[in-house]
């Protein structure tokens, strides 16, 4: 079944009124999603691309036994919807929405921590079981089923790397943005472990960006754990140096982490493939799988 | 791109008097000090505070000391003549405008302070050190037992007890523990308050009648939580010296000049990084540039606008996908900003996604090269092609 989403999840979308929420639901429907509520308080009772929405997110899972639900509530709307869908016992979020305070991150991550809730983004594109389900924004069209996992902190890249690798035949199971903030829900070696177990995936590619310290935290991962073929792009080699954040930052982190550089060594370190460019993956891929 | 994250989260950096402003706010004690921005006001503002005083450079760096930046002056002509020499020098390329006068205090120990982010834990955390100053990073690996770093409940707060506990385990005994850990909550009110990323205090100096005074601040406050804290009347875009980069913000996208001449115009910010580091490799770009999916027909429209501000752009390279973004409004913008201000060098375009047909077409019908494959790559190849056919 992939990872996180199939074609039987029951999902809901949040902020399903607002222009960007009726769109992308009538693409997600186009695609196959098992859409089957739409939550905007105030809202109840309307219709959207023939989905019911309902005031609360607490009527989305009595009446519609909604599972899962994708979020394009705008920034100040988040902390609150957060809350409310956690509490409501839904099992899986996706944040698409962008530019959240990160203080209401680290919120809701601390809040989340001890319940049964997988939170992905924010800043995602989110998630797409090909030829299944999509529970995002990512075009359809980029995608092939097959036995390649995805896991990117771009969403763009994840789209570029799936349709380079579907031109040489290569389709995936299951594609996930982890989000490009700074601090994300789910972290790399959650999503790497749960590809580990999937019976859908065979060889698993990350698509890292320059900053924070996920790519390294894989590594450690795929050390320990992993058995299936990891390959790895970095984007921004070339990134001009950025400035640190203090000392506080470097105190934190460690010296020297955070670079492209820094990243590619770890990864190398425990036997990933890394592409020097995007379509170099191809090149890795078909390498490790024949 | 500042510490990696996506230009989308770049934090807002304070002035040092800035952030001492909201240290007094918050009841952290403060070097009596004052602005000036010429030698003249320097000199009349030390008279008004007495000597000695330091003068301390205003610009948006660290290693402000080792650059020079910050100099003591014992008497009146020697803060005009320093002040006389700071201002309009550079600091690290940042050019430097206003100067801080401050009392010079009798410091007897240094502690250092923080509150920043653990991205990778996704919590805030707290780190002290019984010995503060200008070589903090040495004495984090040199001498790790005085310093102590603690993850901090952000639904719980920093309780005084845990701020204590994390003073005695740095050495420090009775009444100054107690001292410094209240400075320590203060300052994780300021963090929590302002939507901070960093709020840091080094040196926090114990001066001789005992009293714990605020030396120096470093503040950093998140881009994203700006909106809920009108009272910050600091101006954003002050503080960004790239002309390009400053109207980047008014356009609302993410802008880096770099040294090249290959403009980039990116949907997202790893397509834009990936871009850069294809177009690097034979060619220079001239600048990263990436949207985010607030693409609109006006947007590209401007965003053409910006990047061809660049002296000398040989050619535009535009790489988008039709994901949250309506790319087909987004090259309506382009060709209008062409046609309208007659654009005759090369402009190449990869764009896939939702509507990538009716995209193509009105590229195509406008004289844009449409890249057909489907890699970065491609579109880089295409775009050396027709640089050397338009030679």
């Amino acid at each position: 079944m992939s990872i996180l989403l199939n074609k039987d999840t029951r999902a809901m979308v949040q902020g399903i009124t607002g222009k960007t929420g009726r769109v992308q639901t009538m693409w997600m429907l186009q695609y196959g999603t098992n859409i089957v509520a739409g939550c905007t308080p105030g809202k109840g009772g309307q219709e959207v691309e023939g989905v019911p929405v309902y005031n609360t997110v607490a009527e989305c899972v009595e009446s519609q036994s909604a599972e899962a639900s994708l979020f394009f509530v705008p920034p100040p709307a988040f902390k609150q919807a957060a809350y409310e869908t956690i509490d409501a016992g839904i099992k899986l979020i996706v944040v698409v929405t962008e530019h959240l305070p990160v203080h209401d991150v680290m919120e809701i991550k601390e809040y989340s921590r001890d319940k049964d809730v997988q939170i992905i983004g924010p800043t995602t594109p989110g998630i797409i079981t090909v030829g299944e389900a999509k529970m995002g924004i990512m075009p359809g069209n980029m995608f092939n089923p097959g036995r390649i996992g995805i896991i990117s902190r771009s969403g763009t890249l994840s789209y570029e790397t799936s349709i380079n690798l579907a031109k040489d035949g290569y389709g995936q199971s299951t594609v996930i943005g982890i989000g490009a903030d700074p601090v994300v829900f789910t972290d790399l070696p959650d999503l790497l472990r749960m590809f580990e177990e999937d019976r859908d995936t065979d060889l698993i590619v990350i698509v890292g960006e320059v900053g924070g310290i996920q790519e390294e935290k894989a590594a450690e991962y795929i050390d320990r754990w992993m058995t299936k073929p990891v390959v790895a792009y970095i984007a921004g080699l070339n990134t001009p140096e950025g400035k640190k954040m203090g000392h506080a930052g470097a105190i934190i982190q460690g010296d020297g982490k955070g670079t492209p550089q820094s990243k590619i060594a770890a990864l190398r370190e425990v036997g990933v493939d890394i592409a020097r460019y995007p379509a170099d993956i191809v090149g890795l891929v078909k390498q490790r799988l024949g | 791109m500042q510490n990696g994250v996506s230009c989308l989260t770049l934090p807002m950096k304070l002035f040092e008097y800035e952030g001492a402003e909201l240290f007094r706010r918050e009841g952290i004690s403060v070097p009596h000090s004052s602005l000036a921005s010429s030698p003249k006001e320097a000199k009349e503002k030390a008279q008004e505070i007495g000597l000695p005083v330091i003068i301390k450079a205003q610009v948006l760096t660290g290693g402000r000391y080792l650059a020079g930046g910050v100099r003591t002056a014992h008497v009146l002509d020697d803060v005009e003549r320093i002040a006389t020499r700071i201002l309009g020098s550079k600091i690290h390329g940042l050019p430097v405008d206003k100067v801080l006068i401050t009392r010079k205090l009798e410091i007897e120990t240094e502690y250092y302070l923080a509150i920043t982010v653990d991205s990778y834990q996704g919590t805030p955390v707290a780190i002290i050190s019984s010995s503060g100053g200008v070589s903090i990073n040495g004495t984090a690996s040199d001498k790790p037992e005085s310093v102590v770093t603690k993850p901090i409940s952000i639904i719980q707060g920093l309780p005084l007890q845990q701020a204590r506990k994390m003073c005695r385990e740095v050495g420090l005994i009775g009444k100054e523990a107690a001292s410094v850990a209240e400075v320590l909550c203060s300052l994780y009110n300021i963090f929590r308050d302002y939507d901070a990323l960093l709020a840091e205090i080094n040196p926090l100096a114990k001066i001789k009648s005992g009293k714990l005074m605020a030396i120096d601040s470093k503040i950093e406050l998140d881009d994203s939580g700006l909106y809920r804290h009108p009272d910050i009347k600091f101006d954003k875009k002050s503080r960004i010296y790239n002309v390009l980069e400053r109207k980047s913000k008014d356009v609302g996208v993410s802008y880096v000049e770099l040294d090249g001449d290959i403009a980039i115009i990116a949907s997202g910010a790893g397509l834009g990084m990936a871009s850069m580091d294809i177009i690097n490799r034979r060619m220079d770009s001239a600048n990263f540039l990436e949207t985010g999916g607030g693409i609109t027909e006006e947007l590209l429209y401007d965003v053409m606008d910006l990047v061809l501000q660049k002296e000398g752009i040989r050619a535009i390279f535009i790489n988008v996908y039709g994901g949250i973004n309506p790319i087909h409004e987004g090259a309506k913008g382009v060709v209008r900003y062409m046609q309208e201000h007659n654009i005759t060098i090369p402009v190449v375009a990869k764009a896939l996604g939702n509507r990538q047909e009716e995209t193509w077409e009105i590229f195509r019908n406008h004289g844009v090269h449409v890249v057909d494959g489907v890699s970065t790559e491609s579109g880089i190849e295409l775009l050396s092609k027709v640089l050397k056919e338009a030679k």
